[in-house]
């Protein structure tokens, strides 16, 4: 009994000093899936005017440069159009699928 | 780089404005020429270390990630009870008795006055007729109690491995240890099918400090330019969807992890149908695999093989896996199953003294003793199958709720073994041993062949919480219910093979993305014996304890996991 009490108290404590977990950069990746496939794919596919892009392309730490420095040095015009919420968005979904990210361990 | 650097300050030159002294231009092409030795050291100290680099990336070949859980649990198990019995043809005893088979019943040497003496209760109901047809030849008095382990640690490492073989071409394995505290023997002693060394769960069992081979295969993609894949080896069918939730995971194999959470080695044909049909995620899978091998490696000296190759193969579809919605559906058949397979266990005393009375003289002399022995199932017991249909759906605000259900089918086909038949108890018979000295129980046949169909389900959610996550999971098997999840790493049993209920509830804290603590309860109310094995008839808990019905193996009525872990992935 006095153990579970123990139990209980650190837990209490634990849960009131815990916040909310938030991803690597604090977007949305399941909106930034959406986005990059609107935005993104539309010139990075195959045949389009851009090379063909998957989020594998880069590394976690590369996309997260390309985000801060680059800012698609290519092609100003198609970050400004975006939104700083819907750039943090794209960014966490490359990010959380990067070369070097936790992938499904299916065949295939 | 060189030659645009020398561009660059040849046009600094050449533009430089023709108004400055000579002076200045002079000191200023001094600088310019100081920097591009500056630049041009900067430029070969960078080569020399690019050159390391490139070479070291070339010949490292491999990428190695894994992750390390260690686990307390609190384990709590509620009327085990044994009730050991076989079930006996007696008409087919009596019969052989009076015809002087078994020897002179009234000589206290012949072999049927020796089991008449060591079995007084038995000749007596003999003798008074109350034993015709097929009755329980009760084994050893019941025995009833609660288990309390208070404390059982385990640590489980993985290491994981991919390379890169060619742009289409990928090779992918996991190196698995899974030990509980202090125990590195690598066998259990036998008391269920969980305390089972084998090839299937031996990833999911605690098994010592052994590095096994949970899984190594390679893919090879978009052959011939098609969307066809191929992928040969020993399969990443364990920790599959939606069993990866509760894991705290991303799926961790490709069949469903309700029907299949097993060590298997095989093949897969896979085509990536979302590419025509515009569906993302849509893959259509054969997948065949060998279960068993009969032949090498096994018999007796020189054959003397009675079991089968068991081969299983079917279909796996993802009918839809776009990131929020996931729809699985599974169809399997596995042909000439047999009544186990080969592993190695601790021989428990008790079984001794049942059946092995001469041996069990000897043992009573090393109490503490164990012989380890390597066991190869006796014979082919039936066919079965397996179909599932499973959805998950994954929330915008990372609400995930899943749904699945499963269906196994089993086929005996007659031949039982010392455990039984197909979902099936055996029928013994009495013979003679080699040397006519002593009756013999025989397995020859199964109660029935009639076709036992069962059927799962498994439901959940997880939702953010402060810190992390929490989650809440059920599971039902039905009396039948037989699915290949043995490897499942719970140690009271995979909770997916349950015939009966399982609840869970657990609480994930992410202490940072590469690392969490989870802490978990699990509360197993089994209302069938024999969860997790097709061998024997599954009987009612409440039966077993009752003593109107009986199981060779201990049974256990309810029990509960308390548990704390904490996982870092590196």
């Amino acid at each position: 009994m006095k153990i579970n009490l123990k139990v209980a108290i650190a837990m209490a404590l634990f849960l009131s000093l815990g916040s909310q977990a938030m991803a690597a950069e604090g977007g949305n990746p399941k909106k930034g899936k959406h986005l990059y496939k609107k935005e993104c794919k539309a010139c990075h596919s195959v045949g389009t005017e851009g090379p063909e892009l998957t989020p594998m392309a880069k590394t976690m730490s590369q996309w997260d440069r390309f985000f801060k420095r680059d800012q698609h040095k290519a092609k100003p015009e198609v970050f400004k159009a975006l939104s700083e919420k819907d750039l943090k968005d794209i960014q966490q979904f490359l990010y959380d699928h990067a070369a070097d990210s936790d992938q499904p361990q299916t065949c295939g | 780089m060189r030659t645009l650097i020398s561009i660059l300050v040849a046009n600094a030159l050449l533009f430089s404005g023709a108004g400055f002294t000579a002076d200045i231009d002079a000191q200023k092409i001094a600088d310019l020429k100081q920097q591009l030795a500056d630049i041009t050291e900067e430029l070969d100290d960078l080569n020399s270390r690019v050159d390391k680099t490139e070479r070291h990336t070339a010949l490292d070949r491999i990428q190695i990630t894994g992750d390390f859980r260690t686990k307390a649990h609190s384990l709590h198990f509620q009327n085990v009870t044994w009730n050991p019995a076989m079930k006996v043809n007696f008409s087919d005893f009596g019969a052989k008795a009076m015809s002087g088979a078994f020897g002179d019943p009234s000589s206290a040497t012949s072999p049927l006055g020796k089991m008449m003496a060591a079995n007084p209760e038995l000749a007596a109901a003999f003798q008074s007729g109350m034993l015709q047809g097929v009755m329980p030849y009760v084994l050893a008095p019941q025995t009833q109690q609660d288990i309390d382990n208070d404390i059982l640690y385990t640590t489980r490492l993985r290491l994981d491995l991919k390379a890169k073989v060619w742009d289409n071409v990928s090779f992918a394995g996991r190196l698995s240890m899974y030990k509980n505290w202090g125990d590195s023997t690598g066998v259990k002693v036998f008391d269920s099918w969980n305390s089972f060394t084998m090839d299937g769960t031996s990833s999911g069992n605690t098994s010592g400090d052994w590095l096994r081979v949970e899984r190594a295969y390679f893919d090879w993609k978009n052959i011939n330019g098609s969307n066809t894949y191929l992928s040969i080896g020993r399969r990443p069918s364990t920790y599959g969807p939606p069993s990866h939730y509760r894991e705290n995971e991303m799926r961790g194999g490709t069949p469903s992890g309700h029907l299949v959470n097993f060590n298997f080695d095989g093949a897969t044909l896979g085509y990536n149908l979302g590419e025509i049909t515009g569906i993302e995620g849509q893959v259509v899978r054969f997948c065949y695999g060998q279960g068993f091998e009969s032949q090498f490696g096994n018999g007796e000296m020189f054959g003397d093989i009675i079991t089968k190759d068991t081969h299983l193969g079917g279909f796996n579809i993802d009918v839809i896996n776009d990131g929020t919605n996931f729809l699985q559906m599974t169809l399997f058949g596995a042909k000439d199953i047999n009544d186990g397979f080969k592993g190695t266990m601790a021989f428990p005393t008790q079984l001794a003294g049942i059946f092995a009375p001469t041996m069990y003289q000897d043992m009573q002399k090393f109490e503490n003793f164990n012989f380890v022995t390597r066991v190869q199932p006796s014979g082919v017991i039936g066919d079965m199958f397996l179909g599932g249909l499973g959805y998950a759906r994954e929330t915008e605000n990372d609400y995930k709720w899943f749904a699945s259900i499963g269906w196994t089918r089993a086929e005996p086909n007659g031949n039982a073994g010392l455990f039984g038949g197909m979902l099936n108890d055996a029928v013994f018979e009495a013979e003679l041993n080699s040397t006519g000295t002593e009756i013999i129980m025989v397995p020859k046949e199964t109660v029935d062949t009639d076709t036992k169909d069962g059927y799962g389900v498994y439901i959940g959610m997880q939702m953010p919480a402060p810190g992390g996550k929490f989650g809440l999971e059920y599971n039902y098997g039905s009396e039948y219910w037989t699915p290949f999840t043995q490897a499942q790493d719970d140690p009271i049993g995979s909770k997916l093979a349950t015939r009966g209920h399982v609840a869970e509830a657990y609480y994930i804290f992410d202490i940072n993305p590469r690392m969490f603590i989870k802490l978990a309860g699990l509360y197993y109310d089994f209302e069938y014996t024999g969860s997790g094995t097709p061998v024997g008839a599954p009987q009612k808990v409440d039966d077993v304890i009752a003593g109107t019905a009986y199981s060779m193996l201990p049974v256990v009525d309810t029990a509960y996991d308390v548990n704390a872990s904490l996982t870092v992935n590196f």
